[in-house]
């Protein structure tokens, strides 16, 4: 009687305490993305139609921010895993002071804002900075700064991502069993073997989060485009800031967003699966 | 003898790994702090020519900077209590309470990182723009907010849930009412992680940059977009230089204070990783 009594009462008290955080996921994720689609394919009072769309696709210069940016994403997630899985592979196989000194200046970036982030870089690579300084020092000129290209950009966000990436991998990492790699060992097995045949499957799950999560991040990024990239070619960030703030077009801004959805909708769906299959095992 | 050089082997890919990592991530930062300090340094110089505080003297004598630092307090302030207000509760059902939809609704807060996220503030901003939001203290209040769920539910969420629930069952059969439990009992366990939530969500807040230089501009203005304007402006590099320093270091003493609590990987947790 009592356990029905209180059975009955949870029920509805614990929807209604989730209730106003996931109405807000609702109103302010879902709900814009949706009258984006919405509003972007009814321009105007008078029906559906792909004008917007075919306003993007005529405009080389559209296109060619969207190319860019994928390019971009591509190479910076790339980056990033190649980057990442030498150190949580040492990290994971190594103990002592040394590696606990490599594992905090790796996860220190997740501490500094990406605004200041953005202007130290300038500062480190831009003309005149610590590179080129260093590099006049021990009689090397000729320098050419990236700051301000593709390079620009990538270097920066790279140094955001190395955090994260590096620890969605040493999760992984952890699970590995000692056993399994002696096992292997015992038999006569390589590293390189070892890494391939047992590591990478293994970590499979934790390499698909940490790509899909880098590839949505970088898609997405504003800051670090914005103060360390090219004018021309933009990254689709930039490209939709000055859209919607300086030639005050909401509409075409919005084209420009949907089609970032449109590129990312299925690296957030795998990025999405991944963490709830990871989230299961864990439980 | 070989004993020596195979140590030496050994520490290879330690040493080079520590160096690599300290010139790309410590470097441009210290350098940051050498430039607030630094009068005059020209290039190219390997250290500054001559040091002083007067760039701080300036910095701190412009108006800008103090209304800028006042708005993002409050700003932080505002939707560090929004956000406790409404996810705490949430929290504590998703990890204590049963009903149906649970696991899904969990997980939909996800949603907030599997967007592209400027092209999400587009979206936003453009409904935003119809409702007159853009340019006002509230829309930016509104656009932070959304950012905060996912940190503020799911690091208390997997507080609450390693409660130790015979603890609270005990307390109950020495006849605490539920109250005294929660305020004795469960609060102080889950107390320190949700602490740091907040302390994230706080600092998190202070200096998201990208939502409010899109919603705000030109009327609010925090401190990361008045950086913003004062790196657009390329005016003298010390200010830029002295403006971290000052915004940055308070923040990474409380953030240490949050990693003593909270392991990096918890933080990272935080952010859907």
């Amino acid at each position: 009687m009592t356990v029905e009594r209180t059975e009955a009462r949870r029920f509805p008290v614990g929807l209604l305490l989730v209730a106003a955080p996931v109405l807000l996921v609702a109103v302010f994720v879902l709900l814009p993305a949706i009258a984006a689609i919405v509003s972007t394919l009814r321009p105007d009072a008078a029906g559906w139609s792909f004008s917007a769309y075919a306003r993007f696709f005529g405009d080389r210069l559209s296109t060619g921010n969207l190319l860019f940016t994928l390019v971009s994403t591509l190479v910076t997630s790339s980056a990033l895993l190649l980057l990442c899985l030498p150190i949580a592979l040492y990290l994971r196989f190594s103990s002592g002071r040394l590696p606990t000194f490599v594992q905090s200046v790796a996860v220190f970036p997740l501490f500094v804002p990406g605004i200041i982030v953005g202007y130290a870089l300038i500062r480190f690579m831009g003309p005149n900075g610590t590179i080129q300084t260093v590099l006049h020092a021990i009689g090397i000129n000729g320098f050419r700064s990236p700051y301000l290209t593709p390079v620009g950009t990538v270097i920066g966000l790279v140094w955001e991502g190395i955090p994260l990436t590096l620890l969605i991998l040493l999760s992984g990492l952890a699970q590995v069993p000692d056993a399994a790699i002696e096992a292997a060992r015992d038999v006569g097995a390589g590293g390189l073997r070892i890494l391939t045949g047992i590591i990478l499957p293994l970590i499979r799950n934790s390499l698909t989060v940490a790509f899909s999560l880098s590839f949505l991040g970088v898609f997405g990024a504003f800051t670090m485009p914005y103060l360390l990239g090219p004018a021309s070619p933009e990254m689709m960030g930039v490209f939709m800031q000055r859209t919607f703030s300086e030639l005050q077009d909401p509409l075409q801004a919005q084209t420009q967003a949907v089609m970032c959805f449109l590129f990312c909708a299925v690296v957030g769906v795998i990025y999405v699966r991944s963490v709830a299959r990871s989230r299961r095992k864990s439980a | 003898m070989t004993a020596v050089p195979r140590r030496l082997l050994q520490m290879a890919p330690g040493v080079s790994l520590a160096t690599l990592l300290t010139g790309f991530i410590i470097v441009p930062i210290a350098a940051v702090f050498l430039w607030a300090f630094a009068e005059v340094w020209r290039y190219p110089s390997l250290i500054p020519t001559q040091w002083g505080f007067r760039f701080w003297a300036a910095m701190l004598s412009r108006a800008d900077v103090w209304a800028a630092l006042r708005t993002s307090i409050a700003l932080s302030v505002i939707v560090t209590l929004f956000s406790a207000l409404i996810c705490l509760p949430a929290a504590y059902a998703f990890a204590r309470l049963e009903f149906p939809g649970k696991s899904a609704l969990l997980l939909s807060f996800l949603a907030t990182q599997a967007f592209p996220k400027f092209g999400l503030y587009i979206a936003i901003a453009s409904i935003f723009f119809s409702l007159g939001l853009v340019g006002t203290f509230a829309g930016v209040v509104l656009i932070q907010l959304v950012n905060t769920l996912l940190l503020m539910i799911w690091i208390p969420v997997g507080a609450f849930q390693a409660i130790d629930r015979r603890l609270e069952e005990a307390a109950r059969d020495v006849g605490a009412s539920a109250t005294r439990t929660f305020l004795s009992i469960t609060l102080p366990q889950a107390g320190p992680a949700i602490g740091a939530a907040l302390l994230l969500t706080f600092v998190g807040t202070f200096y998201e940059t990208e939502g409010a230089f899109l919603i705000g501009a030109p009327h609010v203005r925090t401190m990361p977009v008045l950086m913003i304007s004062l790196i657009n402006n390329q005016l003298v590099v010390q200010y830029g230089a002295v403006l971290s320093v000052m915004l940055w270091v308070p923040s990474f003493i409380a953030l240490l204070f949050a990693r003593k609590i909270l392991s990096a990987r918890a933080i990272a947790g935080g952010l859907g990783a």
